[in-house]
């Protein structure tokens, strides 16, 4: 195991809502570590406590129990502070601002000089694709920005003091198709520069194509932890085969436990072309779904 | 320090930008306008209405604006979601209620300024402006300012745990209770019964003696004190700064220390 950058240790957080008071358990003891220099998955459906893990540990709010480090300081440390970069889930920023005005301002609070400021201003709003807007309208507050366009400016103002660790919560919120490839694109710079990256998702095509491992939360609690292929169960689920008959197409599914051969053997001789044959395993969707499942099977139980 | 700057900074920035201190203009018109009205009614009374008018305005523009900004000031950033941004910054959080303290602070003393610089421009018009008066003139703002900046204090403490709504309430009703001070420690002094008496004495001591800092028609130290005759000097606008100061530094105490246990949900 390489160094520790995030370690979380039964961390726990219950609010208290309502007239009543009524206690609601967000996450109920969560254990993971995150290594320097991977692309770390933070995955589960809406509401899981994806969002409340990280911003225990950026400090926006303190656990109930358990503890976490970051970057081998516990939370929340200033020192540790300084080496964060971090995206807020629909980034709120200040909307009478200019997008120059908003990284001067965070550039700012991490102590760097005017001529560094501008200088990492520029070239954040040009690797975030920002640059030629700026340029044509300089004083363009942020209220006029659509949604998208903040989310570049919000991880354009994360990247702003070049962050050993860059916390991302739902970063592909709001992109289209383009903005999310070019987003899963600068993580993937991110990591070369020997970065590392925590993100929150419940898109699963992201996870799989950019993450060294994953965290599964469901609600508040861990499912697993490692791998996405180590969490995915080898067991054959089914086996799919395509038969044609002329301009007619059929798909069967074979069981583990079914006998394959026989299959095939009365497709052929009932006069059908075997198109494909495909063992099919456990996706990440399936293991998604089955510990989505569990985790509200067992809330039911309980 | 650095980091608190550029909170107030851009505090200071907001402000200018959502245009309140366009509502210094509005006093500014309004004035004016109320001088060359009044000197035509007010037969040899001209400066004296001008300055009456002139202090009158600024404390209440002073405390209004402390008062409809202050509440706001820090409610608004968690409402609209700001500080998620900027809390996990290299930025402690008792920084960050420093900083926009100082950035409202130096917001009202430019509008103080401003609204100075009217009157004066007024009375001038009048032929009325002298060293002499100007001095005594600035004493009494010296003295509004600080009230302001208690205001604001008790705004943003209150704009820390509660809704711009209640903030506002609360902070008007310490405004008003702490300019009735003398008045309500007389009150309260009458009360027969001793354990009423003590909660009452003590529940005053909870509130800033804002009548300290208005002396203008009123008793200080058992003279009348008036902008047109006898009137406080600088020992006396020292001293009430002190106290001034030193409420606000603690008010500003307890913002941070409630600041600094929340959780941002």
């Amino acid at each position: 195991m390489g160094d520790l950058v995030i370690s979380s240790d039964n961390l726990q957080k219950s609010f208290r809502l309502g007239i009543f008071r009524k206690r609601v358990e967000a996450l109920a003891g969560v254990s993971f570590a995150v290594e320097k220099n991977e692309i770390f998955g933070l995955l589960g459906p809406n509401g899981a406590g994806k969002t409340t893990f990280i911003k225990l540990l950026m400090g926006l709010i303190f656990p109930t129990a358990g503890s976490a480090r970051v970057l081998g300081r516990p939370v929340p440390d200033l020192g540790a502070k300084q080496r964060i970069g971090f995206l807020p889930e629909n980034p709120y920023f200040y909307d009478y601002l200019s997008c120059e005005e908003l990284l001067d301002l965070m550039g700012r609070l991490f102590g760097l000089d005017a001529r560094e400021r501008r200088r990492r201003a520029g070239a954040l709003l040009e690797r975030v694709g920002l640059s030629r807007i700026v340029k044509e309208s300089a004083n363009l507050p942020l209220r006029k920005y659509s949604k998208g366009m903040l989310q570049r400016i919000g991880i354009a103002q994360a990247l702003i003091n070049d962050p050993e660790l860059v916390v991302l919560d739902e970063p592909m919120s709001g992109l289209d198709p383009i903005g999310r490839r070019e987003i899963r694109d600068l993580m993937v710079d991110l990591r070369r520069e020997g970065k590392t990256v925590l993100f929150s998702t419940h898109i699963l095509s992201d996870v799989e194509l950019l993450c060294d491992r994953v965290a599964i939360i469901v609600d508040g609690k861990l499912r697993g932890s490692g791998p996405v292929d180590k969490l995915l169960s080898p067991r054959l689920l089914h086996t799919e085969v395509v038969l044609a008959s002329g301009d007619r197409t059929e798909i069967c599914e074979v069981a583990p436990d079914g006998d394959l051969d026989a299959v095939l053997r009365d497709a052929l001789a009932a006069g059908k072309h075997v198109r494909s044959v495909t063992p099919r395993r456990e996706s990440l969707e399936d293991l998604f779904m089955r510990e989505v499942e569990a985790g509200t099977s067992r809330v039911s139980q309980s | 320090m650095n980091r608190v700057l550029a909170i107030a900074l851009n505090t200071f920035r907001e402000a200018v930008r959502n245009k309140v201190l366009y509502s210094l203009l509005v006093f500014a018109v309004a004035m004016i306008a109320s001088v060359l009205l009044l000197a035509q009614v007010s037969l040899h009374e001209e400066s004296r209405v001008t300055r009456d008018l002139g202090l009158g305005g600024i404390a209440l523009f002073g405390v209004l604006i402390a008062i409809f900004v202050g509440v706001s000031l820090v409610y608004k950033e968690i409402d609209r979601k700001t500080v998620f941004a900027l809390l996990p910054k290299p930025l402690h959080r008792f920084e960050f209620i420093l900083g926009k303290f100082v950035g409202m602070a130096f917001t009202l003393l430019i509008q103080i300024a401003l609204m100075t610089a009217v009157l004066f421009t007024a009375l001038s018009l009048q032929g009325e402006f002298s060293g002499a008066s100007a001095a005594i003139l600035i004493r009494a703002i010296a003295l509004i300012t600080v009230e302001v900046m208690v205001i604001t204090a008790v705004a943003v403490f209150f704009s820390t745990f509660t809704s711009p709504f209640l903030s506002g309430v609360f902070t008007l009703a310490v405004f008003i209770i702490g300019r009735s001070t003398p008045e309500l420690t007389e009150l309260v002094g009458k009360l027969e019964n001793p354990a009423l008496r003590f909660g009452f004495s003590a529940a005053l001591e909870l509130v800033p003696n804002l009548h300290l800092f208005y002396v203008s028609g009123s008793m200080v130290d058992g003279h009348a004190v008036s902008i047109h005759a006898a009137f406080v000097d600088w020992a006396y606008v020292g001293w009430a700064a002190g106290y001034g100061a030193a409420w606000a530094a603690v008010v500003l105490l307890f913002s941070m220390v409630v600041f600094s246990r929340r959780d941002f949900v």
